[in-house]
C-alpha cells in the first residue's frame, strides 16, 4: 500500500518536473531541440563527451541491476538459513535503500561542481551505483519473500534442489515485482542523471548561448523515461498484487 | 531390505530447534503398507517428527538430530544417502494444499522431471503418466479437459488430490501427511481419506491429525506424543477404547466422549 503511493507520488513529481521544464524552455524562446545548433566547437565537444558518458552509463546500470538482483538471491536463498552475516548486510542495504535519492544528487552535485572534470564520469557512475543498488536489492528481497512458502516446500519435498527451487519457482513468482522495484530504481537514476546533465550544462560556459540557458534535449528524454519506468513499475506493482 | 516390515524406524531420535528440544528419545516403527496416525496436543512435535523423515528439518539452519532413522532399513543420515533419493521414497503431502503454481500437467511431472536426466521424458510417455497418476486419485475425469490450467486455481480438495497424485509418478513408499485435510470441507476430507484406504497397502502412510474421529477413521495404528515425547503407539482401536498411558486416556477422553 505505502509502497503504491509512493510510486504515485514519483510519478506526480516527475510530471510536474518534465512539465516545468518544458513550459520553461518554451517560455524563454529557445526551444531545446534547436539547441544543437548554437553550439560552437567545444560547445559540440562537451556535448560529444556527455552523450559518451551517457552511453557509457548504460552498461553500468544494467549491469549494477544485475548484479543487485544476483546479491539479492544470494542474500535470501542462501545465505539467509546459513549464517549470521546476513542480518548484519540487509540491515547495512536496508539503511543504504532509505537515503533519500536528493541526498545522492547533492553528493554528485558537489563532485561535479567543486572537483575536476576527469572525476565527473567517476562521479555520475557511482551515484548512479549507490543509488540503484540498495534498492534494485532490497526490493528483489521482498519479492522473494513474497513467494508463498509454501511452493519452496512443495518444491523441495519433491526433491528439488535450491537451484531448480529459484530458477523454476522463486525467480518466475517474484518476477513482475523485481521488475516493478528495477523500474523505480532505473527512474531514480534517470531523474539523477537528468539533474547531473542540467548542472553540468549550468557551470560549461561553452554550452550557454548568451543569456539563455538552453535545456538539453537529453534531460528531457531522461525525464521521460524516468516517468515512463515509474508508470510501468507501478503498473506492475498492481499485476503482481493481483495475481 | 525390510526388515521386519517396517518402513520407519528410529532409536531415541531427539531435536533441537536452537536449545530448545522439540523432540525427547522418540523411538517409533512404522509398519510397511498401513496407515498409521500421529495425534497430540499442538505443539507437541508431530510436524517435527514428521519432517525428519525426510529431512526437510534441515532447512532451518538451527536444527540439531540426534539417534537413527532408519528408513526401508537405511539410516537416512550416512553419507551416502542422496537427499534427492530420500524424497523420492518418502513424499510429503502438506497442511495446506500447495500445488506449485504452474498447470495441473506440469505439477504431476515437476518430480519426475528433477528426477530424470533432461530430455529423457518422452511426451508420449508424460501423457500416459499424468493420466496414471490422475486417475489413481479419482482426479482424471474432472480435469482430463484442464490439464493446461494453473493448478492453484482449482477446487482446494482437488488441489490436495493433485498434491498427492504428483508424488506417485516417483513410485514413493512412504507418503508422510501434515494434517492433509484440515484445509478440506467434510466431503473433501473425506474423498481424501478414501483415497488414502485406496492407497494404503502400495504405499506405507503417516498422518498427522488433530481430528480423532478421522484417526479411528482412517488409521490402523495410532501414535500418542506428549511435549516432544512419545507417549503411546497401539493398535488404533486399542489406543482409543484402552489407553494405557493415563496421558493418553486424558487427552482421547478430553477429545472424544
Ligand atoms: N522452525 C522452528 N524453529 C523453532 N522452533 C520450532 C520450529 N518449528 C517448530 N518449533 C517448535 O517445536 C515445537 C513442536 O512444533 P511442531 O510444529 O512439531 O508441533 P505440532 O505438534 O506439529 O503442532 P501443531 O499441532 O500445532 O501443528 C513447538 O513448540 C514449536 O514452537
Ligand atoms: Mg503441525
Amino acid at each position: 500500500m505505502k509502497r503504491s503511493v509512493l510510486i504515485y507520488q514519483s510519478i506526480a513529481l516527475i510530471t510536474l518536473a518534465v512539465a516545468f521544464i518544458l513550459l520553461w524552455s518554451f517560455s524563454k524562446g529557445t526551444p531545446f531541440v534547436e539547441s544543437g545548433l548554437t553550439f560552437d566547437e567545444t560547445a559540440a565537444d562537451s556535448y560529444a563527451v556527455l552523450q559518451e558518458n551517457l552511453y557509457r552509463m548504460v552498461p553500468i546500470l544494467l549491469g549494477s541491476i544485475f548484479f543487485s538482483i544476483a546479491i539479492a538471491f544470494y542474500l535470501e536463498e542462501w545465505l539467509a538459513q546459513t549464517s549470521w552475516i546476513y542480518g548484519i548486510v540487509a540491515q547495512q542495504i536496508t539503511i543504504l535503500a532509505s537515503i533519500p535519492s536528493l541526498l545522492y544528487g547533492l553528493l554528485a552535485l558537489y563532485f561535479f561542481v567543486l572537483q575536476s572534470e576527469k572525476g565527473s564520469f567517476f562521479t555520475h557512475a557511482l551515484t548512479v551505483v549507490l543509488l540503484v543498488m540498495p534498492i534494485t536489492i532490497q526490493s528483489t528481497q521482498m519479492a522473494i519473500r513474497g513467494v508463498d512458502i509454501s511452493v519452496r516446500e512443495a518444491a523441495f519435498a519433491l526433491g528439488a534442489n535450491r537451484w531448480r527451487v529459484v530458477i523454476d519457482h522463486v525467480f518466475p513468482n517474484a518476477f513482475s515485482t523485481i521488475v516493478a522495484g528495477i523500474c523505480t530504481a532505473i527512474s531514480r537514476a534517470l531523474a539523477i542523471s537528468a539533474l547531473i546533465i542540467v548542472v553540468y550544462f549550468w557551470r560549461e560556459p561553452a554550452l550557454q548561448s548568451g543569456d539563455t540557458f538552453n535545456v538539453p534535449s537529453s534531460v528531457i528524454v531522461l525525464l521521460s523515461s524516468a516517468l515512463l519506468s515509474s508508470v510501468i513499475s507501478s503498473f506492475l506493482e498492481k499485476k503482481a498484487n493481483l495475481t | 531390505m525390510e526388515t521386519n516390515n517396517h518402513s520407519i524406524e528410529t532409536q531415541n531420535l531427539s531435536l533441537w530447534y536452537g536449545d530448545f528440544q522439540a523432540l525427547i528419545d522418540v523411538s517409533v516403527n512404522i509398519p510397511a503398507g498401513k496407515i498409521t496416525s500421529l495425534i497430540g496436543p499442538s505443539g507437541c512435535g508431530k510436524t517435527t517428527l514428521l519432517r525428519c523423515f525426510n529431512r526437510v528439518n534441515e532447512r532451518y539452519g538451527n536444527v540439531t538430530t540426534k539417534g537413527e532413522i532408519k528408513i526401508l532399513g537405511k539410516n537416512i543420515y550416512d553419507p551416502d544417502v542422496s537427499l534427492l533419493e530420500l524424497r523420492k521414497t518418502v513424499g510429503m503431502v502438506f497442511q495446506r494444499p500447495n500445488p506449485l503454481p504452474i498447470s495441473v500437467y506440469d505439477n504431476i511431472l515437476f518430480g519426475l522431471r528433477i528426477h530424470s536426466p533432461f530430455g529423457s521424458l518422452k511426451r508420449s510417455q508424460s501423457d500416459e503418466i499424468v493420466e496414471e497418476a490422475l486417475t489413481s486419485v479419482f482426479l482424471w475425469d474432472d480435469l482430463k479437459d484442464k490439464l493446461k490450467t494453473r493448478a492453484t486455481s482449482l477446487q482446494l480438495e482437488q488441489q490436495q488430490k493433485l498434491c498427492i497424485a504428483r508424488l506417485l509418478p516417483l513410485k514413493p513408499q512412504i507418503i508422510l501427511m501434515d494434517e492433509p485435510c484440515s484445509a478440506l470441507d467434510a466431503k473433501g476430507t473425506l474423498a481424501v481419506e478414501e483415497l488414502m484406504s485406496v492407497l494404503a497397502g502400495t504405499y506405507t502412510f503417516l498422518i498427522v491429525t488433530h481430528n480423532m474421529a478421522q484417526a479411528r477413521r482412517v488409521s490402523s495404528e495410532c501414535i500418542y506424543m506428549f511435549l516432544g515425547e512419545l507417549i503411546e503407539h497401539r493398535e488404533t482401536q486399542a489406543l482409543f477404547e484402552t489407553p494405557e498411558h493415563p496421558k493418553t486416556a486424558d487427552y482421547v477422553q478430553m477429545r472424544y466422549g
